[in-house]
This record gives C-alpha cells, structure tokens and sequence, in this order.
C-alpha cells in the first residue's frame, strides 16, 4: 500500500464517513431546484435544526454504547419538562436566563438519578424503566404547564437563533460541544469505562471498573443533554410545548444509528452524529422540494436510510 | 319560538319545551368519555371544557356521572380495551376520540350490542351503529382560499402547510384548499410541507423548503402551525406573506402584533376543542330518547381581523380559542342536521 492511499484507506474505515456522505449526495441532489443562494441557505437551515439532534443524540449515543438493553426513552418527556419549567421560571425576562438554565438541569439530574434509580434499585430493565418513567415525567410537565407557551427572554432567543457567515452560532457551539463529548468519550477513564461496559460488562466489572457509577453518569448525563435541548429549543421556537420532545425519541435513535454507533453497544463515534443528523433534515428537504407526496416521500426515506446504513455496515468486517 | 334560558339548572325545563316529547328521564344515566391523546394544547383544552360543562351538569342533576378517561400511549388496543371496560363498568353513553377511525370498529360494535350508546367526535369512527360529530374539514379549506381571493384579488404564488399525512382531516383540508385553487386560478400552490399541525415541525419544514421557493404571497395551513411559518420566514429574512392563523394564543398573540405593528391582515380558521361538549350534550340527548341524526356537522370557529382582540381577551396564555356548548347550542346544531 502506497504512502498516500493509506489515509484513504483509514478514512473509508471510518464509520461515520457513510452519514457525510449520504449528507453530502442528497444536499447535491437538492441544489438544482433551489436557485441563486438557495444552496447556501439549505445548508444553513439543516445545520440550524440538526443541532437539536445531536445534542439529544450525544445523550443516547452514550446510553446507547453502554451494551444491549440500555437506551433512553425519557428523552422527550425530559425536554418537555425542562422547556416547560424553564420558559416559566424565567419568564421572558433576560435577567433570569442564568436560573433557567440552572432549573433546567437541575430537571436534568432528578430525572437522570431517578432513571437509574428505577433500573438499578428496583432491577427494572432500562428500556421499561425509562418508558415509565417518561409517562411520569410528561404528566408533571402536563400538570406543570398545562401547555403553556410563554415567550423565551430575548437574549436568549436571539442566541439560538444568531448567525455567523451564515452558520448558526448554536450549531458552532455544539460542534465544539461534540468535539469535546469525543475527547471525553475517547481519553478519559470514564468513556474507556463506557465502551469497555458496552463490550463486556462482567468483564468490565472483574477487571475493577466502577461499572455502577459509570452507568448512573452516563444516564444522568443522557438527561442533562435532553434538558439541555428542551432548554434551548424552547429558546429557538418561540416558548415551550407539550408535545415539543415527541419525534426526538426516534430522532435520537436514528442519528446514533445512522452515525456508525453500533446498536449493540461497546463501540461509538461523535461526527456520525452530525453526518446522520444533517442527513435527516436534508432527506426531508429534498423530498419536500421535489415535491413529492407523503407517501412516496416516507417509502424513499426509508429506503435511503437503509442504503447508508447498509453502506455503513458493508465496512465493519474490514476492523 | 326562541326561548333563552339562563342557568343549567332548567336545561332539563328547556329541553322538554325545546323536543316537545315527554321527557325520558337521563338524570340517572353516566357518561363516559374516552380519549386517546392529551399531550397537547388543543387536548388539552377539550379535556378543561368537558370537565366544566359536564361537572356543571352532573351537578345540576342531568346525568349521573361524566368521567374522562385517556389512554396513556394513544394506541389502538389500548384504547379497545378501555372501550371494553367502559361497557363493562356499565356507562350508558360513551363519548369517543378514537385513535383509528376503522381499527375500534370491533369495540364500537361491542359496545352498541350490549346497548351503550356512542358517539365519537374530532377522532371520529366509521362504525354505522356509532354517532359522529365532525367539522366540515373540506370547507376549511375553501374558507382559506375564499378569503384570499377577497383580500388578493391579484392572486399570487401560495405555500400550503398540511397536517399530519395518512390522518382523514389533513386530506380533507387539503382538498377543499386545492378545490378552492382550482376554482381560482389566480392562485397557485408552489410547495408543499407537513408541519404535523405543530409550530416546531412546521418551522423545520418549512425553513427547509424555503431556499427553493419564489417569493410567496401567502400560507394556506391547517391550524396550530401558522406561528412556526411566521418564525421560518422571519429566519430566512423573507418578507411576512399572508399567513392563514389557527386557534392557538401563541398564533393570535403574533397575529396581533403584527396588526398593531403594520396593519396586518390575515383570518384563522380552525376546530374549537369545545367539540367535546357538543359530543357529550349528543349522547345526553339520545339518552333522552330524542332522535338524533347519525352524522352532525359542526361549524368551524373563524376568527376575523374585528374580532381577534375580544377572542385574545378570552384565550388563556398556552391555551386555544374556545367555545363550549350548551344543551340549546347543541338542539340548535342537531336541528340543522335532521334531513
């Protein structure tokens, strides 16, 4: 192998290459109907929302690597809850943005606690626990707020939804933000723990890993990135709402499988969460602009997402 | 003949003057109303007006009982077996939002065998032995269109937002709005997106599809999502078009700063989530052994640029534009509807 094909040939291992790509030939599919600066814009658009993704996704990337069974699915009851609580809390006045993102994770750290809690205490498996904690979680957001919608406080409104050069302020944010989720993922003690729970629990647990309290962090911190996102997206669209979190459950399913994290834990990577969220909003997109019916639209969504992620799994067996 | 009666408690006196048949006694009878969904506004509105029209009348001695019940995940077999209990629990009447409008067939049938009258509404089911109580939805549609014709005369160039795809009320909509195109065809459709009938959906699609679009005089919607259009023109710097509003404050609240702002024009039409009552003074009044046409349409709430500030005043902040109805409200709407 050549000096110069070998990086080549390490990107093209890469997991997380096949999102970016499928990003990538759907974004360029879509250009030809969007005249004048209209491909610039659809690139801000998609970076504007798929930030809303990645934030959740990072949380259940985590969840998820932790090894079979575990996934979060409190994850829209706790953006509710935290949007719903926070909008309140604050008031629309910029004064108290500081205390409503405090209240926000603080939404965050009981619904984390009490999620594992449930599965570790009462031996409740993740998947059911988590569900039923979710029902209790949206009925308190429900009773709380009864669907209240109060204005966010400008300031904050106006960061989620500033621009630099035409790229969203936030989306800059939470690529430094998945940047650094990658480090810690990586180069720390507690994301080799992750992944080494996610490959072999009992194995983990001989070799002396703190397997219980890496779990209960990694849950924790599932809750606090959803919190993070109620908190924020309750900012950027104008007030909270009861049914603000429903399509991030499989939202953040996808972009973590979609991303190369494999679904059966002990393996993850942070840019595949980008690739595959840019990919959702765009797929859309470009369905929406050619202007397509529903149901044609949903069938080829489908099928393109099983394309890259076919792609994606035809490289696995080169590691 | 008109007679306007104060206070619930003659609502028994008025129906007797009003049917003119004797009175079948009801005050002994419970209703029940089962609900698939009330994770959100309209929901949860409808669930509000139930409890204080019906609270009102279990108290004032017209029935005996009208609890609600919801299901937690709104679910098919859920909500079946919910139907079943229900008929077990011995309610006389069911009020019904069905998660399906074929799929609760069987447990529509089950219940009106052993006897129990039901009447669904909003989620409506195509079981013949059931009562429906429905908007127009077609008209909603052509409503939109009718008042863009009147204020545009010129025409222009429309981005249509639909509800949720593979749900009977997004296509009904939508084809009374592309009727309405088609009998003017100074207007034409240049996009379309599903906003879900949610701001933060709608704002996604729309924001996506923008790029590709000419400049657009206006939004035809479908209710709940016109706030969510406003804020993806506003992100993209695109001029305000023309944006049909639906009945959520958050819509009429925009609505109205921008009318102070600018002189803005524009009308909402939607579905009132008083429906429910109506459903519920149905099934009193078949209970009472009136006759009662299977299929009742009722009329949209509309709301023009002279009347938003006195709906405003009565629209709760994160609440929805409201009316509730009364025993007469409903004789009135059953009255329109008997051939």
């Amino acid at each position: 192998m050549s000096a110069l094909s070998r990086p080549l040939a390490r990107l093209l291992e890469k997991p997380w290459l096949w999102a970016f790509v499928g990003a990538a030939l759907v974004w360029l599919a879509t250009i030809p109907f969007t005249p004048g600066r209209g491909a610039g814009d659809v690139l801000t658009a998609a970076f504007t929302f798929a930030t809303f993704f990645v934030i959740v996704g990072i949380g259940q990337m985590f969840v998820i690597t932790l090894g079979p069974g575990n996934v979060d699915l409190s994850i829209p009851a706790t953006i509710t809850l935290a949007g719903s609580v926070a909008t309140k809390l604050m008031d629309g006045q910029d004064a108290l943005i500081a205390l409503g993102f405090v209240a926000a994770m603080g939404c965050g750290l009981a619904v984390g606690v009490f999620n594992y809690a449930l599965i570790r205490a009462l031996r409740i498996p993740p998947i059911i626990a988590t569900l039923s904690s979710s029902f209790i979680i949206q009925s308190t957001a429900i009773a709380y707020g009864r669907g209240l919608r109060i204005k966010p406080p400008p300031a904050l409104a106006e960061f989620t939804t500033a621009r630099v050069l035409g790229m969203p302020v936030l989306a800059i944010c939470v690529i430094v933000l998945a940047a650094l989720m990658s480090v810690v993922l990586h180069r720390t003690i507690y994301g080799r723990s992750v992944i080494a729970i996610g490959q072999n629990q009992r194995a983990a647990r001989l070799a002396g890993i703190a397997v219980d309290r890496t779990r209960l962090a990694t849950y924790v911190m599932s809750a606090l990135f959803a919190s993070l996102c109620g908190y924020l997206l309750s900012a950027f669209s104008g007030g909270a709402s009861l049914n603000m979190g429903e399509e991030y459950l499989l939202a953040s399913i996808a972009v973590v499988v979609i991303g190369g994290t494999s679904v059966a834990g002990g393996f993850a990577n942070l840019p595949g969460l980008w690739g595959a969220a840019l990919f959702l909003f765009l797929i859309v997109t470009m369905l929406n602009t050619y202007g397509l019916g529903a149901g044609i639209r949903y069938v080829l969504t489908g099928l393109i997402i099983i394309a890259v992620i076919t792609a994606a799994g035809g490289r696995k067996p080169l590691r | 003949m008109k007679r306007t009666l104060q206070g619930a408690s003659l609502a028994v006196l008025a129906l007797a003057l009003a049917g003119g048949t004797a009175i079948a006694d009801t005050s002994g009878k419970r209703i029940a109303l089962s609900n698939n969904y009330a994770g959100n506004s309209w929901r949860q509105a409808m669930l509000r007006s139930w409890d204080k029209v019906t609270s009102q009348a279990v108290a004032d001695g017209v029935v005996a009982a009208a609890d609600a019940f919801t299901t937690a995940e709104n679910q098919v077999t859920e909500q079946a077996a919910m139907i079943q209990n229900l008929v077990l629990q011995g309610y006389d009447a069911i009020v019904l939002n069905a998660a399906s409008a074929d799929a609760l067939n069987g447990a529509v049938r089950e219940a009106c065998d052993a006897g129990v009258v039901v009447v669904s509404f909003d989620g409506t089911v195509t079981e013949p032995c059931a009562w429906r109580v429905t908007y127009d939805y077609h008209s909603m549609g052509t409503a939109q269109i009718d008042f863009l014709a009147e204020h545009m005369p010129q025409g222009g160039k429309l981005l249509e937002i639909r509800g949720l795809a593979g749900v009977i009320v997004d296509d009904d909509i939508s084809r009374g709005i592309h009727d309405g195109v088609a009998a003017n065809p100074q207007f034409e459709i240049v996009g379309t997106v599903h906003g879900d009938w949610d701001q933060a959906v709608a704002q996604r699609a729309v924001a996506g599809i923008l790029p590709s679009l000419p400049a657009i005089d206006a939004v035809v919607t479908q209710g709940g999502d016109g706030y969510g259009a406003a804020q993806a023109f506003a992100a993209a710097e695109r001029p305000t078009p023309l944006i049909i509003m639906g009945n959520r404050q958050d819509e009429l609240v925009w609505w109205k700063e921008q009318k102070d702002k600018n002189g803005y024009t524009t009308m909402s039409i939607s579905s009132a989530p008083g429906v429910g009552t109506l459903a519920f003074w149905v099934a009193q009044q078949i209970l009472d052994g009136q006759d009662v046409p299977k299929d009742i349409i009722v009329p949209l709430l509309s709301i023009s640029q002279d009347e938003l500030e006195s709906f405003l005043e009565t629209t709760e902040p994160g609440g929805v534009a409201n009316v509730e109805y009364t025993l007469e409200d409903t004789q009135g709407v059953i009255a329109k509807a008997a051939p």
